[in-house]
């Protein structure tokens, strides 16, 4: 019913190239967020959806028909704006009710009918016969939603429905979002920059960059298993720490460090000469170096030194520097867990298990070898 | 002792409305007041202002309460509203202020309606739009003098460029200007080119001050062209209709020096007069002083009732 495919999808505005060859599909009633920087070509692919904009080149379907050229009305699709774009004007009642009144197939008092009925739903039934103007940002939003809701329609397009909104509300609103989609079971594309909400909300996740597709799949599987390092940095908070170098004959040489392999990232590194290494922050254990200075080191541990610990009450951000290079700028940043408290300036010792690193590709940004998940530990994620 | 004579006048300063306070104080607190220190900036507009403006529509007003005519000194000695009930009695008096009706009326209309048209259009899509605007808004830069000559010359009824095109057509040459019945809609029709030019503007800036995202979602919510502006895009203009409405309405009022300029006299084309010319001329020509302010205090009592609605707008909508 409501699936949507992408071939070779391309958009050009002059020169620019907003989206170059954008190839995926959306399962009927499932919930896409599409991710990426500003100027990634995420909206101007929604805006392809909703039929604002003409693709330069490349097929869109939804439903299995042709999308191309159809006007918006023709395509059953609903969108909400990140400015809700409510007509001043216009009372919610008639505000909701303007899109339906297109819809063939409902006598007038049916549609005054369903209007009531999405408003309750959306629990703004008593703000029905006011105007835009005297609504708080929440209730507009609930508006905005009620006028793609009631025309029930095949897909929801959603342009980051979310960014007006104070933190507390943008929370309260993404858990809402979620619990009316599947109530609905309304394929969903929605658009952010957000990596938070993409993190939560998406069924799937298909990040962008400069106009292409990076990777697309579940929020997981780009989270422990992205397909180049720009889905690393971009997926995750903090983020990913990126460690440059040069391969050796243990493993990997960075400007301060050398990072010996084990058997399975020999194998997947191959003889790539440029190295990315990868660590996200939680993989990092950091602990107290304690009097001697001079203990020895495994393989895997380094000996650093915090230069700003923050705290955020359930876990800590902690990050380092080398400890032979205090001024320089090329630190890590660790979570740990937040009762184990390190202070700035303090020397600790930093372990990095091989198998929760990933390497990328200098060159290219290509992922080769990605961290190692255990079955029983995937289970418990 | 001392001590308790400085607590008591300390206290006496804290609070000036207390009793018992010399009067130098209190000189001294009136000075040193906001309305007495700001007065130089509010009290010269408000001399000036005060004498030209409200001073000249007080004696106007004084004056069409007496006889006074011809080059005697007028006297104040006894006042009625005689000048008013000869104005509503006098047949041109009437005459003129139907056709000042119809003036205003078909004019402001047609010029608003006119003028958001061609903003419609221009919003819609038409590229190199600030070149377009300025060919639209070019004759508002003319004075009223210049174009009564233009469209003096494009009515003439020997070699007018009207007439050409109607004789080319195949029809007699029509005295535009010259024939009653005619000369109030010609008279509107170029007061209409000069100004709607102006009503464009004013609805183009509303036009292009609405979001994109309005259009989009009328798009999408399956909106037709037509549809979108009538109901969603036009009625968010009503500010600026209002607006352009009470300029329009009050250049209809005292488009005196248009007619004026077509003829080069006081009397302007039959059919044509309005009170702002019957005001000018029953006092200049005819030295009917009272009857002339009589007719200038109704002319400004009709300017008020356009205006007063637009205040109550605006009173409304909490910008005044």
């Amino acid at each position: 019913m409501g699936r949507i495919q992408f071939d070779h999808l391309t958009k050009q505005f002059g020169e620019t190239v907003a989206v170059e060859d954008l190839t995926f599909d959306i399962e009927d009633s499932e919930f896409l967020v599409l991710v990426g920087p500003s100027g990634c070509g995420k909206s101007t692919t929604l805006r392809m959806l909703a039929g604002l904009e003409t693709p330069t080149s490349g097929d869109l379907y939804i439903a299995d028909e042709h999308m191309n050229y159809r006007v918006p009305q023709n395509r059953d699709i609903a969108m909400v704006f990140q400015d809700y774009a409510l007509y001043p004007h216009m009372t919610i009642r008639e505000n909701i009710r303007f899109g339906l009144e297109e819809e063939p197939g409902y006598t007038e008092a049916e549609r005054d009918e369903r209007v009531e009925d999405v408003a309750e739903t959306l629990g703004i039934d008593d703000l029905l016969d006011r105007k835009p103007g005297e609504l708080s940002g929440g209730q507009q939003q609930r508006v905005a939603l009620g006028r793609a809701i009631v025309r029930d329609p095949e897909v929801f397009l959603m342009d980051e429905p979310l960014a007006n909104l104070d933190a507390k509300l943008r929370t309260q609103m993404r858990t809402e979002l979620q619990r009316l989609q599947e109530e609905l079971d309304v394929t969903t594309v929605y658009v952010t920059h957000n990596q938070t909400e993409a993190m939560t909300m998406g069924d799937r996740i298909a990040v962008l960059n400069d106009g292409r597709l990076q990777q697309v799949g579940e929020p997981l599987e780009l989270y422990h298993a992205p397909e180049n390092q720009f889905v690393a940095g971009f997926i995750g908070e903090p983020m990913m720490n990126f460690l440059h170098g040069d391969r050796s004959e243990e493993g990997f040489v960075g400007e301060y460090i050398e990072y010996p392999f084990d058997e399975r990232l020999e194998r997947a590194v191959g003889d790539a000469a440029d190295l990315v290494l990868g660590i996200r922050p939680e993989a990092i254990d950091v602990r107290h170096a304690g009097e001697s200075a001079s203990q020895s080191l495994g393989p895997h541990e380094f000996r650093m030194t915090v230069t700003v610990t923050e705290t955020h009450g359930d876990q800590n951000v902690v990050t380092l520097t080398h400890a032979e290079d205090e001024a320089s700028h090329d630190t890590i940043r660790a979570v740990t867990d937040g009762m184990h408290i390190v202070n700035a300036g303090e020397s600790v010792i930093v372990t990095v298990e091989p198998d929760a690193v990933h390497v990328f590709d200098g060159e290219t940004g290509e992922a080769l070898c990605n961290r190692r998940l255990e079955t029983a530990r995937e289970l418990t994620i | 002792m001392t001590t308790h004579d400085t607590t008591e006048t300390t206290e006496s300063a804290v609070d000036p409305s207390e009793e018992g306070i010399d009067w130098q104080t209190k000189l001294r607190y009136f000075l040193n007041s906001d309305f007495v220190r700001s007065s130089p900036y509010w009290g010269i507009p408000f001399i000036i202002m005060g004498i030209a403006v409200y001073g000249g529509i007080g004696y106007n007003l004084a004056i069409s309460f007496t006889d006074y005519a011809g080059i005697a000194r007028p006297s104040f000695s006894s006042l009625d509203l005689e000048m008013y009930r000869r104005a509503l009695a006098d047949e041109s008096f009437r005459a003129a202020a139907f056709q000042n009706f119809v003036l205003l009326v078909g004019f402001t209309s047609i010029s608003l309606g006119l003028g958001l048209f061609l903003a419609v259009l221009l919003d819609y899509g038409i590229r190199y739009k600030e070149t377009i605007q300025t060919i639209y808004l070019l004759p508002m830069a003319l004075s009223f003098v210049v174009t009564a000559q233009l469209w003096l010359w494009m009515y003439s009824p020997g070699n007018g460029v009207l007439n050409i095109f109607v004789t080319a057509l195949g029809f007699d040459s029509i005295d535009w200007l010259g024939d009653p019945r005619i000369a109030l809609a010609a008279v509107i029709f170029a007061l209409v080119w000069q100004f709607s030019g102006y009503a464009m503007v004013v609805f183009l800036a509303g036009l292009q001050s609405l979001p994109d995202d309005q259009f989009e979602a009328a798009k999408v919510d399956g909106a037709s062209t037509t549809k979108t502006y009538v109901r969603i895009i036009v009625p968010q203009l009503k500010q600026a209709s209002v607006g352009a409405a009470v300029v329009l309405m009050l250049f209809a009022l005292k488009a005196f020096d248009f007619l004026y300029a077509i003829t080069g006299n006081y009397r302007p084309p039959n059919g044509t007069d309005i009170l702002a010319t019957l005001m000018v001329r029953e006092a200049f020509q005819y030295g009917q002083w009272a009857y002339g302010a009589a007719i200038a205090t109704m002319l400004l009592l009709l300017s008020l009732a356009v205006i007063a609605p637009y205040l109550i707008f605006q009173h409304r909508q909490g910008s005044l």
